[in-house]
């Protein structure tokens, strides 16, 4: 990926994030352009009734924030476009049933967390299942951090360097439960509100922030060694 | 404000979450209390560390490649009720193909009769006016049994005379023995699952490619699942239903596809045997968002109130979603 591909997201001081590409959303959260909103409905409605030219209309106003979202989660771009996929078709297949009780952005939302969700349960069970491998002197090699270990050591170059340590992040991130790990990308890394989180997880506002502390809370426990 | 107060909203504050009316209290606090300005900053290192895996935009390549298969994959889709439609469309025409035979004879003697006619009428020469004659000559089946005819094709009337000549294409009814494995009469039987006026041939059919599917012979991803799925969906036969969640079962965890299906068929299907087994066919693809989300509904608005309580059985027994 060139480096012109790579935006780095500040993290929010008091003021939230601000985002590289323009978005429908507006800086105060929800609150869309209703003039916007009317035409998504109709697009919806259309699509409803079975034009694929509104329904691809609806594709490209979302996918791009899906990608975004599922390449930073999984680190996989085969990843990311198999979510892209299955969420689309889903949504595709069942445009039918959306009635309009929350947005679509939520309800667009909601198919892909449930998809990464599904993805983290399953790399989860993966990892604890694979066999851990012991080295010469019998000590345990985490087959993970090994590759990286190595590189950083021999080459103390700043690029090299900050990879590795954001692999590191990466593995502190991967300790965190799915649902942790689901709360704090959307929180910290897609700048959504609270609100917004708990409605996409079909939770409320409080328990996404309880899930956001104990984020926090253990992410700090695992990376207190970067320092 | 207590140090207890403050250490719940700092992360809130760090992340623009704060309440503005507890934006001030929190400043006070923090002003005075050191042990809270540590855990402020705190959080903030770790907001800063989180910079170091920054969120990249998805490259042009991957966005185009993403949108095209998306298209690939919509275009390739058996849709929804477009397929029911086609299907009606099928019904409509095999009901014509019935009728064919009928067509024909009228069209001859249409066509004999307007040929005769304007021999009549064009009496200057000498005409012999006779009856008129078969311009067709039926050729007499090999086997020497009855011909059916499908349908005729063309029609075509020699000019001045009361000949035509009928182009018509002929169903030769055969048949054939041979093993379930066998992939001509897999085939055939797949032709026979989309039977729409023999539900007879049709139920035979689906049960047959069912019990090869749920035995595990060669039923790997194609036409024989997809007629499964189809039957699970369409047929107006509960037995065919049933027969077609007993064929997919192997699948559910293998084949989305098929996962959903049975999904649909739980929230959907009309008759309660089927919303039941689909629940039992499910299960090893309990843990899953979308089968807990369909489960949940199912347990709040299902007519049946067994199903109801197993669906609520079910979800109970699942361990804890973290």
């Amino acid at each position: 990926m060139s480096a012109d591909s790579l935006r780095v997201f500040p993290p929010s001081g008091i003021q939230l994030p601000s985002r590289a590409a323009p978005k429908i959303k507006s800086s105060s959260g929800m609150a869309i352009d209703p003039s916007v909103r009317a035409t998504e409905t109709e697009l919806i409605r259309e699509a409803q009734q079975g034009s694929r030219t509104a329904f691809d209309a609806l594709v490209r106003q979302y996918d791009q924030a899906v990608l975004r979202l599922a390449l930073h989660l999984t680190g996989s771009e085969q990843d990311a476009e198999d979510i892209h996929q299955e969420a689309f078709l889903k949504a595709y297949r069942y445009l039918g049933n959306f009635r309009f009780e929350c947005s679509f952005y939520t309800w667009i939302y909601r198919i892909v967390t449930n998809l990464c969700l599904d993805l983290l349960r399953r790399r989860k069970s993966r990892r604890e299942d694979q066999a851990v491998t012991l080295d010469s002197s019998g000590e345990e090699i985490d087959l993970l951090t090994n590759v990286s270990d190595q590189r950083a050591s021999a080459n103390p170059d700043r690029e090299l360097n900050r990879k590795f340590l954001g692999e590191r992040i990466r593995e502190a991130l991967d300790k965190l439960t799915p649902r942790e790990r689901m709360v704090f990308e959307l929180k910290h890394f897609q700048g959504l509100k609270l609100r917004t989180i708990g409605e996409i997880l079909n939770t409320t506002e409080e328990t996404a922030k309880n899930t956001l502390f104990r984020a926090t809370r253990k992410l700090r426990a695992n990376l207190a060694e970067l320092r | 404000m207590k140090c207890e107060t403050a250490q719940e909203i700092i992360a809130l504050s760090v992340y623009g979450e704060l309440p503005d009316d507890q934006g001030p209290q929190l400043e006070q606090h923090l002003l005075s209390c050191e042990a809270c300005r540590r855990e402020f900053e705190a959080v903030q290192a770790l907001a800063k560390a989180m910079a170091l895996l920054p969120v990249e935009e998805p490259s042009a390549n991957l966005i185009a490649r993403s949108r095209l298969r998306l298209e690939e994959a919509i275009d390739t889709l058996p849709r929804g009720s477009w397929l029911l439609r086609g299907w009606q469309r099928f019904a409509q025409g095999a009901g014509r193909l019935r009728a064919a035979p009928v067509a024909v004879s009228a069209v001859l003697v249409a066509g004999l009769t307007v040929g005769g006619f304007s021999g009549y009428r064009a009496g200057e020469h000498a005409h012999d006016v006779t009856s008129p004659s078969t311009a067709i000559t039926t050729q007499p089946p090999d086997d020497g049994g009855p011909v059916d005819i499908a349908s005729v094709s063309n029609i075509v009337r020699e000019p001045n005379t009361e000949n035509v000549a009928v182009t018509y294409d002929r169903v030769q009814p055969e048949t054939i023995h041979g093993s379930l494995d066998d992939p001509q009469i897999r085939q055939l039987l797949l032709i026979g699952a989309r039977n729409r006026i023999n539900s007879g041939v049709r139920d035979s059919s689906l049960r047959l490619l069912a019990d090869e599917c749920h035995a595990g012979h060669q039923c790997d991803d194609g036409p024989i699942r997809n007629s499964l799925l189809v039957a699970l969906r369409y047929d107006k036969s509960e037995a065919v239903r049933l027969k077609a969640l007993e064929g997919l079962q192997p699948y559910v965890a293998d084949d989305v596809r098929v996962r959903d299906a049975v999904l649909e068929a739980l929230m959907k299907d009309p008759n309660p045997e089927v919303r039941i087994q689909a629940i039992s066919v499910l299960e090893p693809v309990e843990a899953d968002s979308s089968v807990r989300e369909v489960l949940h509904t199912v347990a709040a608005r299902d007519d049946s109130p067994q199903i109801r309580t197993v669906s609520r059985q079910v979800l109970d027994q699942m361990p804890q979603v973290q």
